[in-house]
This record gives C-alpha cells, sequence and structure tokens, in this order.
C-alpha cells in the first residue's frame, strides 16, 4: 500500500509537465513505467504531493532515424527497444543489455528514460521504512552515516541501471528539458560519483530524448545475478568497439558506470582497463554478494565479454 | 486529497471508476472489485502473482497505479474461462499437473495467454524466457513449460 497521499497528472506535452512540477514546487515526481518509482513509493522512500505521468507524452515514446544520430524517446519501452531493428543492427552491447534487464514482463513497462534515472540501491535501504527506522536513517535517507559500512560518511549504494554501461560504451548522450534551459550532454555527465545523489539533475528536468552515434558496432554485456531472471546486476560489464576503439564500462559497483577507452581488445589493454576500474571502485556488503567475490568478477567478465565479442567479430 | 476518475474496459466490460491516486491496480481489482484471481505476493513487483493482461501485455499490477490506466483494457484471470468452461491454456495447466499449491497460478496462466496471444507457437526457449518473469516456490517449472507447450497447439491464435 502506499500511504502517502498524491495529486496525479497526466500533461500532454512536456511544457506542461515541467509548468506541473513548477505548480507543486518540486514536491512532484515524474513517472514512466513506475517499476522503479512505485515500489519506491511503496517504501515510503519517496513521498510525493504530485505524480506527473510522461506515459501520454507521444514525441517521448519514438525511436528515429536521424541521419548521424539514432534518438530513442525516454518512454521507449525496453521490450520494444530490444526488437528494434536499429538498434539490433548498430548497437548489439545494448541490445544485449536490453535482454537482461530484469524479465519480459517487466521489460514491457519499464522504459529507457526511467531505466537510466532509476534510484541507486542498497540492501540496507530498499527496504520498507518499519524496517529501515528500526536501524536507523542511512546518509540516503537523511541520516548522518551509512549503514551498510557502519559510521561511513559515504554512500555505497549501486547503480544498477542494466542498460547505462551499454549507452556509455556506445558514447551516448542525453537530452534534459527543465524550466530554464534545454541542455545536451554525454550520458556520463549525468552522474555526480555520489550514490546519495546520484544524478545531476536541476529541479523539474526531463529526460526527453536519448542520442546514440548511428556508427556499425560490435559489442555485448555480461550481467553477474544470482538468479537468471527478474534480478538487478550485482556487477555488470558492457563492451563495444566502435571506429577502431573499444570502450568498456563496469556497472552496478558504484553510483555510476566506470567507463574506461581501450584503443587495442588485447589481452594486456583489457588488464590495463581493469586496473583503471578496480582503483576507482569500492564494492562493500550492501548486496547478496561478498564484495571480493563481485570486485574479483570485474577481470572475469570484462574478459570474458571482451574475448567473445573480438572472437565473434573475426 | 483528490480522487481521480478513471474509464476502463475491464474483462469486456465498460467501467468507470472513481479512484484514489494512490491506490495500485491490485488494490481496485481486489479490494475495490472483488476480483480477487490476481495474488498479493510480493507487493514490490519481484514475483509476478499479482499479473493482469494490460492491453494484452502481462503486467505486474501491485505497481501500477489504476489513476495510470485511463482508456486501457485490462483482463483478469476471472475473464478467460467461458462460463465453467476452462480456457484451453487453463486446460493444460490442470492436465499437465502445472498447479501445486496455486499461488502463482493465475499470474502463470495470464503470462502464458500473453505469449500465446501475440506468438500462437513459440518455442521451448519463448516459454521458458516469458514464464521466467514469474516466480514459482512449488513446481520446478517443468510443469508449467510442458503446459505452456500443449497450450501452444490447442489455443486458438488471436484473431
Ligand atoms: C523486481 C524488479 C527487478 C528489476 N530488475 C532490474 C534489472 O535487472 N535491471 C535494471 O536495470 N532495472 C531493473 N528494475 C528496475 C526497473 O524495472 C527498470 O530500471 C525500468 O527500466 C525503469 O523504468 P520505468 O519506466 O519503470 O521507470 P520509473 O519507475 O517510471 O522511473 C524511474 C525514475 O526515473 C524518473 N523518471 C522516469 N522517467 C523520467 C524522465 N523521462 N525524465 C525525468 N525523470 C524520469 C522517475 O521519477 C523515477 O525516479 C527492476 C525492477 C523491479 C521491480
Ligand atoms: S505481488 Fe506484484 S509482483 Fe509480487
Ligand atoms: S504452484 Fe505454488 S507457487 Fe507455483
Amino acid at each position: 500500500m502506499i500511504t502517502s497521499k498524491f495529486e496525479f497528472r497526466s500533461p500532454k506535452d512536456v511544457e506542461e509537465a515541467v509548468r506541473l512540477y513548477r505548480e507543486f514546487q518540486g514536491e512532484a515526481v515524474y513517472l514512466s513505467g513506475g517499476t522503479d518509482l512505485v515500489p519506491r513509493m511503496k517504501l515510503g522512500l519517496e513521498k510525493p504531493k504530485a505524480v506527473i505521468d510522461l506515459k501520454r507524452i507521444v514525441p517521448l515514446t519514438t525511436v528515429e532515424d536521424q541521419g548521424d544520430w539514432i534518438r530513442i524517446g525516454p518512454l521507449a519501452r525496453i521490450f520494444d527497444l530490444k526488437q528494434n531493428d536499429l538498434v539490433g543492427d548498430y548497437f548489439p552491447a545494448l541490445e544485449a543489455s536490453l535482454e537482461a534487464t530484469s524479465c519480459e514482463s517487466l521489460q514491457m513497462r519499464g522504459t529507457i528514460g526511467g531505466n537510466l534515472l532509476q534510484n541507486s540501491r542498497c540492501l540496507f535501504y530498499n527496504q520498507s521504512e518499519f524496517w529501515r527506522r528500526s536501524k536507523g536513517f542511512c546518509l540516503k535517507m537523511g541520516g548522518e552515516s551509512c549503514n551498510a559500512v557502519p559510521g561511513a560518511k559515504t554512500c555505497f549504494a549501486n547503480y544498477c541501471s542494466d542498460n547505462a554501461p551499454a549507452l556509455c560504451t556506445l558514447s551516448a548522450e542525453i537530452e534534459l528539458s527543465g524550466p530554464d534551459e534545454v541542455r545536451r550532454l554525454n550520458l556520463e555527465e549525468l552522474y555526480t560519483n555520489k550514490a546519495d545523489k546520484p544524478f545531476d539533475l536541476q529541479p523539474g528536468e526531463i529526460l526527453t530524448a536519448i542520442f546514440v552515434p548511428k556508427k556499425k558496432s560490435i559489442g555485448g554485456y555480461e550481467k553477474l545475478r544470482v538468479r537468471g531472471a527478474i534480478d538487478y546486476p550485482l556487477l555488470s560489464a558492457a563492451f563495444s568497439f566502435v571506429d577502431g576503439t573499444g570502450k568498456l564500462a563496469i556497472g552496478a559497483v558504484g553510483p555510476k558506470p566506470y567507463v574506461v577507452e581501450m584503443k587495442q581488445p588485447s589481452h594486456d589493454a583489457i588488464g590495463e582497463a581493469v586496473e583503471v576500474v578496480l582503483k576507482q571502485v569500492r564494492p562493500v556488503g550492501n548486496t547478496v554478494l561478498d564484495p571480493d567475490y563481485r570486485k574479483r568478477m570485474i577481470p572475469v567478465l570484462a574478459g570474458r565479454l571482451i574475448n567473445k565479442v573480438m572472437e565473434g567479430a573475426k | 486529497m483528490e480522487r481521480f476518475k478513471v474509464k476502463l474496459q475491464l474483462n469486456g466490460e465498460a467501467v468507470e471508476l472513481d479512484v484514489n491516486p494512490s491506490e495500485t491496480l491490485l488494490e481496485t481489482l481486489r479490494d475495490r472489485l472483488e476480483l480477487t484471481g490476481a495474488k498479493d505476493g510480493c507487493g514490490l513487483g519481484a514475483c509476478g502473482s499479482c499479473t493482469v493482461l494490460l492491453n494484452g501485455l502481462p503486467t505486474r499490477s501491485c505497481i501500477v497505479l489504476t489513476a495510470e490506466l485511463d482508456g486501457s483494457e485490462v483482463s483478469t484471470i476471472e475473464s478467460l474461462a467461458d462460463g465453467t468452461k476452462p480456457a484451453p491454456v487453463q486446460e493444460s495447466f490442470m492436465e499437465k499437473g502445472a498447479v501445486q499449491c496455486g499461488f502463482c497460478t493465475p499470474g502463470m496462466i495470464l503470462t502464458a495467454k500473453g505469449l500465446l496471444d501475440r506468438n500462437s507457437r513459440p518455442t521451448k526457449e519463448e516459454i521458458i524466457r516469458s514464464i521466467s518473469s514469474n516466480l514459482c516456490r512449488c513446481t520446478g517449472y517443468k510443469k508449467i513449460v510442458e503446459a505452456v507447450e500443449a497450450a501452444s497447439s490447442t489455443e486458438t491464435p488471436k484473431t
């Protein structure tokens, strides 16, 4: 049951949505498929005064070939996108990560925009309010310190989007439309690197487009999870090789995907790229898997993935 | 708090509801309309026991707000049988022994139905991919896969 009370609005265009956000003085949330937001509201992690449903804004749902770019509407559903020929022909890493996302039924409801903007997760945070109160609120709930690493003043929640790493390897850009301006940035610039507030979004900004350079690539995605379906990633690796350059992105181990460029997908280069990632990540005991195991799986997933992609290209 | 008016095509009939914006579809079905076929399992989108068909697609009703659905078509497990005659997919579940405690069954059957309606001859792999959206703690899935396979040859393709 959602115990907080809110008003519900279905604007027909982006301007109206942003205007509504202002009307509720920032105490509103945007809704796409709701597969991240509604569970959060049920757990009392989100208590908005208004829910602004974006699903009736038709231009946000389409996928378009713009010549140099493929423009993906953020409201495109995961299930539809993974069957889109443009995705299959140009972005195999994304096709694989879409397929690996949650499960078929959730893919039919969940959107790519909501997937990118899903909040970061932690075993000590994605819990009922009753459970969380008994432990005392952590940093991400406005408390003083972390509950996963007692006493820590840093939040260690993991950003578990399956598709963000793949889109980073494809050098995707995003368009944000807010009350004051429309801006376009690299997807990688969306992240604050702070798990308690993972996105560098201005109040009221709507993700209105995802642009991926229309270039043929080879690539793939590997996901570590306990069950083969439904589960969020506990670690993930995406790789794309475009125009003679490879990009590796490691996900679900920290507040953002860790992206490394590789000129050559050789054995040594993979080792070096993994080293760069290992220097930045700090897995802790906030998932159902042991943090050391997750860390040691980074080179395993990366190596397995890149070798498979390059083998397939021969 | 404001109420929200929603028009639905529910199990083939037009209904007009006046709901609380924070009400989930599962709450509307079970508590308001007494359609208790959809089960309240995890309540967080993880298990699939609350699955209904929303515009033909298997959907977890526990994480959908009824307010989102104005103009939509919803079918619950209650709509499958023709009077007392079970639908072919229900028959196959019974024949193959794909039901134990039964808690996951309405969701499983609707997920299977959603698949068969868009693909009347799915491969075993496609069946597994679809029904792995739903958790079953009893059967081990083998009988469920067999039941969907059996239904795929008897289910009348969508016209
Ligand atoms: C059981 C379960 C398993 C899951 N497993 C996975 C998994 O394996 N991998 C994975 O990546 N995800 C997983 N998810 C999360 C989720 O289903 C997906 O990430 C989905 O793609 C989210 O999309 P949505 O449209 O439902 O997002 P919503 O819930 O609608 O939105 C997510 C967030 O983004 C904001 N938002 C949405 N759209 C916009 C926009 N256009 N502009 C600005 N803000 C916006 C919302 O306010 C909200 O905060 C799982 C969820 C559940 C319940
Ligand atoms: S009760 Fe809805 S998915 Fe579990
Ligand atoms: S039959 Fe008991 S959960 Fe599936």
